[in-house]
């Protein structure tokens, strides 16, 4: 695989998929939302992919970030008249600079502890919003954010707005991964010590990804606000957080897709399963199936291993049956 | 212009693991470091790495005190060095395994790294050219993009040695490379330490297989106990009787 495919595959599929979903909803108008609900989740999972897959460092606040930065830009906008168009910046900033203060103390915990600690701050931040008073709307929530500039309340409008970031969000992924900077995170979740003698300032590294991936989650917040006019402390949080591990660890934390494949089935299987206390049962199963089966989930490097191998050796053969072609095929491989 | 552990210390408890030990590594020069399960080896390399800090005495480059500098820093200053155990993705392609090694040189911005068109672009062509070349002189695998997993041993320690000297280090510092490598792997491993040491670099072979060093070598070390015993020639080094001693014990010396 060339360097120009490695970097632009996923962007295409995205673009791909994208079109593909949209074109259905022309008969299938709820489609848009589920659009919507689907980059929405893949917005606040793509940076957990980043710094769990490649870095190695869990988190259970995604969900908590996102809830900051919508609550960030409905305080700011109902509260002391900013625009939408304005309070995105303190949407993103805030997160971040919260995760970015946190990370140091805790970013030098095992998984399990990380796991816990991050969640517990999911647990703070519900707790301040519903004891915030008035400030935070308490227990209801805040409603009346003003809708998203330009594009307003319209579905399809919205969705594309959302896919267009997480399609921006996607690239900078692909080509992260395959930067110095990539392999600096990639040797810091294979072993500390080994990223240190490259060079890399663990700790400082490992916080800004922390902070980066919050402010993207703030951002996801900011949608969510704006295009449903309301949050309740409730709307995102802990079980936001911990559906978004479950998305990645699903789709595949290693790949850059892993976190939008895993939001597209979480949300699907969400839409179309009967009854709400069944869910549970049934994405715990493919939990375990898949951790058992692939422990990389559907992504894999593994499965992604077999599969172009498959696509190579199929290439390779229909070349070497023209005539006069096989030196070549040899020579380009 | 050396590197140098001048008068270093480190005792963990009671047990004192480096009692006021000096070596110091010229450029272009190997030096070998010897002795005994125990005499302090690996706690004198990490000193020297900055993995651990000593507790008296200090580390030099070049005539500056390096002794607080972390690993980090250390690597950018031109200290490369490889692990007992070799570290790396087993998972990722070799030629990401080497590449990796140009970090230390490389000061890229986390935004020039995720866009696209930029110039952390141009230098990964750049990079990716390189390491295939250092493959190559290593001959470490036919095909640079297939998974490091795949490598022997030998194999990975050669990549570890690529991959240091991907950093354009001063200083190289061994840490048991040919342990439990087969002969072919060791001759590629003394090949490439002997280039290393002809293009200037000073090289720091920490071993406990003597007779590899001894051949190897232009001067070795041996510590016994946390002390330097003997310093000088292989030949004098291998024939010191503490160094015998403390290896084969006391008794097969007398009788």
């Amino acid at each position: 695989m060339s360097n120009e495919a490695k970097l632009w595959t996923a962007p295409a599929v995205i673009v791909v998929g994208f079109c593909i979903v949209m074109l259905l909803g022309i008969a299938q108008p709820s489609l848009h939302t589920t659009m919507f609900t689907i980059g929405l989740y893949a917005l606040i999972a793509l940076p957990l992919g980043l710094i769990y897959g490649q870095g190695g460092t869990i988190s259970m606040a995604q969900g908590s970030f996102a809830a900051l930065g919508a609550y960030t830009s409905a305080i700011l906008c109902t509260r002391f008249g900013f625009s939408p168009t304005l309070s995105v910046i303190p949407a993103v900033v805030m997160p971040a600079c919260v995760a970015f203060l946190i990370a140091r103390p805790i970013l030098r915990l095992p998984e399990l502890s990380l796991a816990l600690v991050t969640l517990s701050l999911g647990t703070v931040v519900a707790v301040g919003l519903q004891r915030g008073g008035d400030f935070t709307g308490s227990f209801v929530g805040l409603s009346g954010a003003p809708p998203l500039p330009l594009v307003g309340n319209h579905p399809v409008w919205v969705a594309t707005t959302l896919w267009a970031v997480v399609l921006i969000v996607v690239i900078m992924y692909s080509h992260f991964v395959h930067s110095a900077r990539g392999r600096s995170l990639n040797a810091i979740r294979v072993d500390r010590l080994l990223a240190e003698s490259m060079g890399v300032n663990v700790p400082f590294d490992l916080s800004i990804m922390f902070a980066i991936a919050a402010g993207i989650a703030g951002l996801a917040g900011w949608f969510y606000v704006h295009t449903l006019g309301y949050i309740a402390p409730d709307s995102l949080g802990a079980h936001t957080s911990a559906n978004i591990l479950f998305m990645v660890v699903l789709g595949g934390r290693r790949a850059v897709l892993g976190p939008v494949l895993g939001a597209t089935f979480f949300t699907f299987a969400n839409d179309f399963l009967p009854g709400a206390e069944t869910h549970g049962l049934f994405f715990g199963t493919i939990l375990v199936l898949i951790l058992l089966l692939s422990p990389d989930g559907i992504l894999s490097p593994q499965a992604m291993r077999v599969l172009r191998r498959l696509f190579s050796r199929r290439d390779r053969v229909s070349r070497a049956r023209l005539p006069g072609t096989a030196e070549v095929t040899e020579a380009s491989r | 212009m050396t590197l140098s552990a001048t008068g270093v210390s480190i005792r963990f408890g009671g047990l004192v693991a480096l009692n006021n030990v000096a070596v110091s590594v010229s450029p272009g020069e190997i030096l070998g470091l010897v002795g005994p399960n125990g005499a302090g080896k690996t706690t004198l390399f990490n000193c020297l790495t900055g993995v651990s800090k000593p507790q008296a005495g200090k580390v030099q480059l070049e005539g500056r005190d390096i002794s607080r500098l972390s690993l980090a820093d250390r690597v950018r200053l031109g200290i490369g060095r490889t692990f007992q155990t070799p570290r790396l993705d087993l998972g990722s392609s070799v030629a990401d395994a080497v590449m990796l090694g140009f970090n230390p040189r490389l000061r890229q911005s986390i935004v020039s790294a995720c866009l696209p068109f930029s110039k952390a672009r141009r230098t990964e062509d750049d990079l990716s050219s390189r390491a295939r070349q250092l493959i190559a002189e290593f001959q470490l695998t036919a095909d640079p993009d297939s998974s490091a997993g795949e490598l022997s041993l030998g194999h990975l320690r050669l990549l570890e040695v690529a991959r240091a000297l991907a950093s354009e280090p001063r200083y190289l510092l061994l840490d048991e490379p040919a342990a439990g490598i087969d002969d072919v792997d060791r001759d590629l491993l003394a090949d490439a330490i002997r280039n290393a040491a002809a293009r200037g670099l000073g090289v720091l072979l920490v071993e406990h297989n003597v007779g590899f060093v001894a051949e190897l070598s232009h001067r070795m070390v041996a510590l016994v106990s946390g002390e330097v015993v003997a310093e000088g020639k292989p030949a004098y080094v291998v024939a010191d009787p503490q160094v015998v001693a403390a290896y084969l014990g006391v008794h097969h010396v007398a009788a």
